[in-house]
């Protein structure tokens, strides 16, 4: 009854029980457990060796070992295909195999025992999967921290480093010994040592992390800008025990940032500093920035500036163009350049030459401008100009009255020559001295023409001989040109009329005016009609627009007008070449006529006679 | 900044505010396209009008309307996702508005169909920046058509005027 409870009771254990009797290992009992695991193939009295199913001949082999020496052992997680499934599919277990002996010590047969551990080893065998995985995670992990370009660490709650990478030492020059607690704050500099503790301090206390700036001594003595950032792990919510970063030298950004910083701010001192309107404008082609100076000129902010309000400023007539360049000047990248008048806070536009050119820097293209006041210049070039003008003309002045002097002064020296001849030949002289008195006044007349000829450049340089102007009275001036022209009149057998009442008087230089009328008159008797005694008619009137103007008609040669090309000294010359030298004269009047801001007119008609007109002004 | 509205009635202000800005991705011919249709609906609800331009994740927009519903609505659009780096070129009264309804320029993947689509127009298409901007005003527009997309679009007309 005892004996029967056992047998089930081992029969139904859920690990597999089985005996194994004899030399041959014959099957005695066998529970069902560990009938399944050997594939039920257990016939009792059988060698095991004719029915091995899912056992490995090495199996077999220990079996017979345990029996022959009497000795127990264990097979720890043996591998067992399953029976009847996927032959990769396996089963563990721990085979106990026990030599059943009689009272003698005779070996009997095996007691097999065998607990089924797949559950424990396929854990055991991802466990171990898993630390391959983890040391090969670890390694690489160790690679990346160790040739990565900064200093990795962590550090416990208490501030105390539980790791800090080789490039701690390789940074600081520190040996391996070095106790990093104690030396590294030692080589953060000085100024920024109790910031950095504090803060790191601070930042440990309340289970945050932190990022912060701090020079730190390099090998070479040499403190070098480093960022060190740091990230808490939590274990439990709340409650951070270790804090993991890295330390990056950022020397050079931060050098390179301020020198950029501390360059802009110069700069902008600079620009701030300059009487000049200066301004910066995005690749855009919006202006973000303008100097105080701007500020001054324009009486308006920045602000109400705004990206495109510079060219409210401008003259409205130049605004759109000036705007249109703008934007292809943006598009193409072309320099900007243009002379503009620009509003001044007080309403006032002064010009400005406005000159933008595009430069790369750190940020990428940007429009550097500058406004240039030139109005200053502008206006004394003005002033210039008009000095200049003045200073032509008189120098024309100067030089007509050359030609003048020199020519009106022949005109008497001419009638003094006819009065030696006339003299002459209807006196007679028997004194020989006084043959030698002719001669010498024949001489003296000769040297004057000399002198006359030489005044043209003797007189150039006598600039205050520049003619004045003064209130003429046309009758007198007219009558003395007259009276030096007697022997012409006689000689042409002239009637001359002359009427000036309508304009009697005329503001001019009185050489010139001299000038004019020698010329006008003389030509006039020149060109003389040889089959009737000249008859020349001096008139002076207002014109239309009320100014005086003087007329000087004669019944002479006449000539041939071409086109309207108007008076051409050279017209007598050409068309009369027996009568010589009115091209000069003529070429007088019209330049002292001209330099006074006036004109010349000329009507001809052939064998009738020529009329010129003096417009004094225009 | 700018004086405000005298009060609700007659007398009543109308500003323009111009941005510029970058998708944070770029944006599809759907996302444009849903973009338009409730722009169109809100905008016209709240009497804003003006234009949009894109390319390339390039934004440019132009609001106009009551500051009273703009200024809000600037906030509201530069707190958007789809876009960052929102800069804020002006925002200064005008005497009148310069667009009729509210619409948008871009260069769609998928021409077809958006041919059609009101306010839409293909970038080469758009019309030359209104006259009614004063010329610094019609230079900024200008310049931002240019910044979206680029110098080869034909330019406003308005500038030779
Ligand atoms: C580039 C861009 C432009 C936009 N323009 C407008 C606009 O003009 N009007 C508008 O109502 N919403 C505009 N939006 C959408 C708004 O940001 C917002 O999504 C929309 O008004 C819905 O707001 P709600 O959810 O408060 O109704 C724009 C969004 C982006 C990204």
């Amino acid at each position: 009854m005892r004996e029967q409870q056992l047998q089930t009771i081992l029969r139904h254990m859920p690990a597999g029980i089985a005996t194994l009797l004899g030399p041959e290992l014959r099957f005695g009992f066998v529970n069902e457990a560990m009938q399944s695991l050997l594939g039920g193939d257990t016939p009792e009295g059988q060698p095991l060796a004719d029915h091995l199913g899912v056992l490995a001949a090495d199996l077999l082999e220990v079996m017979q070992q345990v029996y022959s020496s009497g000795r127990p052992y264990v097979a720890k997680a043996y591998a067992l295909p399953v029976a009847g499934s996927d032959p990769t599919s396996r089963r563990y277990l721990d085979v106990a195999l026990e030599p059943l002996q009689d009272d003698e010590g005779q070996p009997q047969g095996l007691l097999l025992f065998a607990v089924d551990v797949t559950g424990q080893e396929e854990a055991r065998q991802r466990a171990h999967e898993l630390a391959l995985e983890t040391r090969r995670l670890d390694a690489r992990l160790r690679v990346l921290t160790e040739t990565a370009p900064q200093i990795t660490f962590s550090i416990d709650a208490a501030g105390q480093f539980e790791y800090v990478s080789p490039q701690w030492y390789y940074f600081t020059g520190q040996p391996p010994t070095a106790d990093v607690n104690a030396i590294w704050p030692l080589l953060i500099h000085p100024d920024d040592r109790l910031r950095v503790l504090y803060q790191s301090d601070m930042a440990r206390s309340s289970g945050i992390g932190w990022n912060f700036e701090y020079r730190l001594r390099r090998h070479d003595g040499q403190y070098r800008w480093v960022l060190s950032r740091a990230l808490p792990e939590h274990h439990a919510p709340d409650k951070p025990v270790f804090w993991h970063g890295a330390v990056t030298e950022v020397h050079d950004q931060r050098e390179l940032a301020e020198a950029l910083r501390q360059g802009e701010a110069e700069l902008r001192f600079l620009a701030d500093s300059i009487p000049q309107l200066i301004w910066t404008a995005s690749a855009e082609g919006f202006i973000d920035y303008y100097n105080q100076h701007t500020a001054q000129y324009t009486g308006l902010s920045t602000q109400e500036l705004g990206p495109t309000g510079w060219v409210n400023l401008l003259d409205p007539s130049e605004q759109a163009g000036a705007a249109r360049r703008w934007v292809q000047c943006v598009a193409s990248g072309e320099d900007y350049e243009g002379l503009y008048r620009m509003r001044r806070h007080d309403g006032q536009y002064r010009w400005h030459i406005i000159r933008a050119r595009q430069l790369a820097d750190a940020r990428g293209p940007r429009w550097f401008g500058a406004c240039t006041d030139v109005d200053d210049q502008h206006r004394l070039r003005e002033v210039l100009q008009t000095q200049y003008d003045e200073l032509a003309r008189t120098n024309r002045d100067l030089d007509t009255f050359v030609y003048t002097a020199s020519h009106d002064l022949k005109q008497p020296l001419f009638n003094l020559r006819g009065l030696f001849e006339e003299l002459r030949s209807s006196a007679t002289f028997h004194d020989p001295e006084q043959a030698t008195l002719l001669e010498m006044v024949d001489d003296a007349l000769l040297q004057l023409d000399g002198t006359l000829q030489e005044l043209a450049a003797t007189v150039q340089d006598q600039r205050e001989l520049a003619a004045p102007t003064e209130e003429l009275d046309l009758q007198s001036v007219a009558q003395e040109v007259l009276l030096g022209l007697r022997a012409q009149v006689e000689e042409a057998q002239a009637t001359i009329d002359l009427d000036v009442a309508a304009a009697p008087t005329l503001v001019y230089g009185r050489a010139n005016l001299r000038s004019v009328l020698h010329n006008l008159l003389s030509n006039a008797l020149k060109f003389a009609h040889p089959d009737r005694p000249a008859h020349i008619t001096i008139s002076s009137s207002l014109s239309e627009s009320g100014q005086p103007r003087l007329t000087v008609q004669d019944n002479g040669l006449g000539m041939t007008l071409v086109g309207s090309a108007g008076p051409s000294f050279l017209l007598f010359d050409r068309q009369h070449p027996g009568v010589a030298g009115a091209g000069v004269g003529l070429y007088l009047v019209q330049r002292i006529i001209d330099s006074r801001g006036g004109h010349l007119e000329v009507g001809s008609t052939v064998d009738q006679g020529t009329t010129f007109t003096v417009y004094w002004f225009e | 900044m700018y004086p405000k509205r005298a009060g609700r009635g007659a007398c009543y202000q109308m500003n323009h505010i111009v941005y510029m800005s970058r998708a944070v991705r770029p944006l599809s011919d759907y996302d444009l396209q849903d973009l338009l249709a409730q722009c169109r609906r809100d905008n016209s609800l709240h009497q804003v009008t003006g234009v949009l331009f894109y390319s390339h994740g390039s934004i440019a927009q132009l609001i106009e309307g009551d500051p009273a519903v703009i200024e809000p609505l600037y906030d509201k659009i530069s707190r958007d996702g789809r876009h960052s780096n929102v800069m804020q070129l002006v925002n200064k009264p005008i005497a009148a508005r310069s667009f009729p309804d509210w619409s948008m320029a871009f260069h769609p993947l998928e021409a077809k169909g958006f041919a059609t689509l009101e306010g839409f127009f293909m970038p080469s298409h758009l019309p030359p920046t209104p006259d009614t901007l004063s010329i610094a005003d019609a230079m900024l527009i200008d310049l931002v058509r240019q910044a979206v997309f680029g110098a080869d679009e034909p330019a406003a007309a308005n500038l030779t005027a």
